[in-house]
Formats: C-alpha cells, structure tokens, sequence
C-alpha cells in the first residue's frame, strides 16, 4: 500500500523553463570553470603576454 | 583618461559598497561566518572599484595602486570564495583554510607595500593601459601570488555557487536558491573574463566585466534570499 501510495505522488518538478535551462546554463558554468582555471594556470606559466 | 574608464568603476563600487552593507547588515541579525566573510570580500570589491575610479579621474598614485593591487587583483576572489566555504564545507576545514588565508593576506600586503612600482610598465604590452593593470610592478615574485589567490577564489565561489545550484536543483526545491546561485556563479566569472579580455588589449573589458560581475552577484544574493510564492 506504501509503494502505492509513494508511486501515486508526483515527482516535484521545478516550472517547464526552468526544467530546460538550469542543467544547460550549469554545463556551460562548468565549462567556463575549466576554461577560466586554464587562464589563471597560463597566465601563471607565462603562456599569456602579461598577468595581472 | 576616459570616462568610461571612470564611471564603471565608480558604479561597480558603490553596487559592491552597498552590496556589503546589506551582507554585513543580515550578518548582523543572523549571524553566520560566511556573511561575515562574504561582507569583507565585497568591501575589497568596492575598495578595488574606487582605486580604479581614482585612476580614471586624477591618473596614478602609488598608494592607491598598491590599495587595488592588493585588495582588487589579489584578496577579493579569494575572500569571496573563502565565505562559501565557511558556508558549505565542514567548520574545522574552513578555520584552517581561513588561517592559510589572513596568513596569506598579510604576505601580499608586505610584498605588495614593498614592491618596486613603475607605472610605464603598464602600457609596454598588448594592454592598453586605460586600465590599471599588475604590469606596473617590478618586484620579481608579487604578481606570481595573484594567481593562487585567483585560483582558490574562483575554485571555491564559482564552484560552490554552481554546486549548490546543482544540489538544489537536483532535488527540485528552493528554486530562488537555484536561480541565484546561478547568477552568482555567472557574475563572480565576469571580471575574471572581463580581465582576461582586456589583457588581450580591449579597453574597459576588465572594468565592464567587474561592473556585471558585482551587479549579477547582487542580483543573485537577492534573489537567492527572496523565496517565489508557489502558485500551487
């Protein structure tokens, strides 16, 4: 009866657009994390004309 | 100097000045180290937002270039960063990475006090010099510290608020939390970028991109403490 009852309840589920595009915009974030940890990591070897 | 080069920074300071009132003002009424923290990151935005105004408007002082070295190109993200790990990790590992930090902090402020400065040196690379830029200075071994301080600021800010706005996220709640956190996220990004730009010789990319930086992080932290009415 408790499985029922637990199949029976809805999965929460944040509105439609949210739903599409948070994961899409946290990909890119993580994708900007690594591209912005390479920058810091080059500019530190010198890979770059100049650091801050 | 342009004045471009002086009212986005004049803005992003007084948004960040304000910011940390308010941060500072909940700190105040709900206690919590990370607010605390956070506060004291967002005074470093807005000192570093000033000493780029003061440049802008009245062109090179030494002091006030050391103020924006140490405190805008060195301790804000780090600071900032340092807040949400007080805020997500457990306490015993945020005190000792705190202690690693002032200990740290006080490093840059004798290497950066005590640095060799000469303000020709910023207009020798690709850099335009309408912005004020770590060029200036001399001293071999003080801008090497910068990227370390970056490094963890931008791992520790960056990746919590896109960790916590995963986490929230994945279980379907809070979702001003989600959605602010996402802004954060995306506006503690933009002066890193804005930075980078502007090293490769674009003119106001740094100080544009700490203007939207300082202005999404605002817009996130509200957002993120202002729960949406649910319909249903």
């Amino acid at each position: 009866m408790k499985d029922k009852d637990d199949s029976a309840r809805p999965k929460r589920q944040y509105p439609p657009f949210y739903e599409r595009v948070v994961p899409i915009v946290l990909g890119i974030i993580v994708i900007a994390i690594f591209v912005l940890l390479f920058l810091i990591v080059g500019v530190a070897l010198g890979w770059f004309p100049g650091g801050r | 100097m342009g004045s471009i080069n002086t009212l986005l920074p004049f803005i992003s300071s007084i948004v960040s000045f304000v910011f940390a009132f308010l941060v500072l003002r909940r700190y105040l009424v709900r206690k919590g180290t990370h607010l605390l923290i956070w506060g004291i990151g967002l005074v470093f935005y807005g000192i570093g937002g000033f000493c780029e105004t003061y440049y802008g408007a009245f062109g090179w002082n030494p002091f006030v270039f050391r103020l924006w070295y140490l405190f805008g190109a060195i301790l804000v993200a780090a600071w900032l960063g340092q807040g949400t790990v007080y805020l997500l990790a457990n306490r015993k590992w945020a005190n000792g990475l705190m202690v690693l930090l002032v200990l740290g902090s006080l490093y840059g402020l004798v290497r950066v006090f005590g640095a060799e400065l000469d303000p020709s040196q910023m207009t020798t690379s690709v850099h335009t010099g309408s912005e004020l830029s770590g060029h200036a200075i001399v001293t071999p071994g003080v801008r090497v510290l910068t990227p370390f301080f970056n490094l963890y600021g931008t791992v520790t800010l960056v990746g919590g608020a896109a960790w916590s706005a995963w986490i929230f996220w994945r279980k379907r709640i809070l979702l001003h939390r989600t959605i602010g956190n996402i802004l954060i996220a995306i506006g503690a990004m933009l002066p890193a970028f804005g930075g980078t730009f502007s090293r490769f010789g674009i003119p106001g990319a740094l100080y544009l991109g700490e203007l939207l930086g300082t202005v999404l992080m605002f817009v996130g932290f509200i957002r993120a403490t202002t729960p949406i009415k649910e319909s249903s």
